[in-house]
């Protein structure tokens, strides 16, 4: 497992989908501490200042229907792992969406390369940490670890926590 | 790689790379050239953007035989959202056309040969069903 980190990226899934075109191995994590264009589904933009989590993991080769459980078992390891770190309840909208308290926490975002076969494949995690403050326009809709918790978290932490689920959650479904 | 020649005072900026499969591509300036690396010998050179892909594929007999596409077809049920390319372009492996949303995820569609698109199929917002034609290649 290779990490790299970055201080700004437009988008760690742009990077990451860059990197596994150039031949990056599987399991090659790209971070970013704050992204400048980060996006979801539907190229809707995902606010990401700087202290929120931003990552995106290249996948190995996998059938199409395992990397859609994985995305939804993402969120599932996302909130789980909210949870082990705090006394929240996190709600997991499907597909892939993580909100606490009436707000959204996380979001994942799954995109692959397919021509006669599933050429690549990165799964984004962008998830509100340590954000002291939302703005206006968002503050109503998103909320972070640190509105919640009135306190910070450790980042690095929680990346491996995420990482270690997927990795299982992978390895099993693909089994 | 990337390297500069000049020949009569003429400056040609060239990039060789490997392309997926068997392909070896020599950028010359802004014009892309493609070889065949495995299927003979010595490399054979053959221009990319001529008109008739097919044709000459027949004539050479080997290199793009089993290249050149005929149809792009979906591999997911989903619904498009964007299409990448128009009528009239020539595609090559990798060239992205099409972005499928399905099974909660972002799909681009790439070519994984050559051809030059006759007609496009679908059109941005479509639903489409697994094996549906988006591309339909001359």
């Amino acid at each position: 497992m290779i990490i790299k980190n970055y201080k700004t990226l437009e988008s760690t899934n742009l990077e990451a989908k860059e990197l596994a075109q150039k031949g990056a191995d599987p399991w090659t994590i790209v971070v970013a501490k704050e992204q400048t264009g980060g996006y979801g589904r539907k190229k809707s933009v995902w606010s990401s200042p700087k202290g929120g989590l931003y990552f995106s993991i290249i996948l190995p080769k996998s059938n199409i229907d395992d990397l859609q459980t994985l995305t939804i078992l993402a969120a599932f390891i996302c909130a789980k792992t909210i949870k082990e770190n705090s006394n929240l309840e996190p709600f997991i909208k499907l597909p892939n969406d993580v909100w606490v308290n009436g707000k959204k926490l996380a979001g994942i975002l799954t995109e692959n390369i397919i021509g006669r076969d599933v050429k690549t494949s990165v799964i984004g995690i962008g998830l509100n940490t340590n954000i002291k403050k939302f703005p206006k326009d968002l503050e109503n809709i998103a909320t972070s670890l640190k509105i919640e918790l009135g306190r910070e978290v450790d980042n690095q932490k929680i990346l491996g926590q995420i990482i270690k689920g997927l990795e299982e959650q992978l390895r099993t479904i693909s089994e | 790689m990337q390297t500069t020649i000049k020949i009569d005072n003429k400056v040609y900026r060239i990039e060789i790379s490997e392309t997926e499969g068997d392909l070896l591509k020599v950028k010359v300036n802004d014009k892309e050239h493609f070889f065949a690396k495995k299927e003979l010998s010595e490399p054979s050179f053959t221009d990319f953007y001529a008109k008739d892909l097919n044709r000459e594929t027949k004539e050479d007999g080997i290199i793009f035989r089993e290249r050149v596409e005929k149809e792009i077809k979906s591999p997911l049920a989903g619904t498009i959202s964007s299409i990448g390319v128009k009528v009239g372009e020539t595609l090559r492996p990798g060239k992205k056309v099409a972005t499928l949303i399905a099974m909660k995820m972002e799909n681009e569609i790439v070519s994984e040969g050559y051809g030059k698109i006759k007609e496009v199929k679908v059109k941005a917002n479509q639903s489409v069903n697994s094996g549906d034609t988006l591309i339909v290649l001359e």
